[in-house]
């Protein structure tokens, strides 16, 4: 039974021991497979046509339904965000999805799910301060300047509970696809693992996946209106 | 007490169990949710687009407190802060 975060070797910079962990080498293994993918429909882009077909329909697709996704529940001005949160949902899908290739999650860590939502964190002020400028600022001291305390911690909470929500999902189900492996015979590993990666690796990544973007998006939107 | 490293990994354990309990009230606060939503949704087929996602948001909301509880768990079993507090007395 093993579910921790292995170290796998130790950088010495400058007398600054750097870690490179198990998670810090999935991700990486995520990223190149995805900066392939982006290479892929880039070049495949020059040779799109005016009429959609076969390939170039299904990124069409992708896209558009996505791009239709922000401007719902983020409004216009929040589409130019769209890329971003694009690009966080495939991340966190398809790290994800690696655990049905053996992988250990990179969201399982708790590291990378705080970047993501420390990210989410900027993001609402910076757009809380773009937006509505003086006007935002002053909503922490509402209803009474006593009060701002409070709706500073309570902001603090955003980014922790977003991140831990996604991270204690991912955790959850790995620690439970561990137990399996390691307390049942190996003939019972033979079919039953397909149904439960189905479930905790696919079903829940693509849940939370979803609940992650439309949080960050809501809380966004809430700062920017 | 014969040994009371022992019996501080028993408490903890104690501990990750009760903090687990509160999965109990979790799932049914999220039952209630989507119960209420599959009956708006019967009411008023036509506004289920808009009901889904806010029950999915009104899940993830309530789930917090299951997880942080899970959290809690997790920590009590392999992150222990006691039995290292306990360790570096015995050494020091």
């Amino acid at each position: 039974m093993d579910f921790n975060i292995d170290n796998l070797w130790v950088l010495e910079i400058a007398g600054v021991e750097i870690w490179i962990t198990r998670t810090i080498v999935n991700t990486w293994i995520i990223m190149l497979l995805l900066s392939a993918l982006a290479i892929f429909v880039r070049i495949k882009l020059k040779s799109f046509k005016e009429i959609p077909k076969g390939f170039q329909n299904a990124v069409e697709a992708v896209v558009e339904t996505f791009d239709n996704f922000v401007k719902n529940s983020g409004g216009e001005k929040l589409m130019p965000l769209g890329k971003w949160f694009f690009t966080v949902f495939v991340f966190i899908f398809s790290s994800s999805i690696s655990g049905v290739f053996g992988l250990r999650p990179p969201t399982a860590d708790w590291a990378t799910t705080f970047a993501l939502a420390f990210a989410t964190f900027i993001l609402i002020h910076s757009m809380g301060v773009k937006y509505r400028k003086t006007e935002y600022l002053k909503g922490f001291f509402e209803p009474h300047p006593i009060f701002f305390p409070l709706n500073f911690i309570g902001e603090l909470a955003t980014p922790i509970s977003l991140s831990f929500r996604l991270f204690g999902n991912v955790l959850a189900g790995l620690i439970l696809m561990t137990l399996y492996y390691s307390l049942v015979p190996l003939v019972l590993q033979l079919g039953i693992p397909a149904v439960l990666h189905g479930y905790f690796d696919l079903l829940m990544g693509a849940i939370q996946t979803y609940i992650f973007g439309v949080l960050s998006i809501m809380f966004i939107r809430g700062a920017a209106e | 007490m014969q040994d009371p490293l022992a019996f501080i990994i028993a408490i903890a354990h104690i501990a990750a169990a009760l903090a687990s309990l509160n999965g109990i009230l979790t799932t049914l606060g999220q039952g209630k949710v989507a119960s209420t939503a599959i009956e708006s949704m019967a009411r008023q087929p036509e506004a289920s687009d808009s009901i889904r996602s806010a029950m999915f948001i009104g899940l993830a909301m309530g789930e917090t407190s299951g997880i942080y509880g899970l959290l809690i768990a997790i920590i009590m079993l392999f992150a222990n802060p006691l039995v290292s507090i306990y360790i570096q007395q015995m050494a020091g």
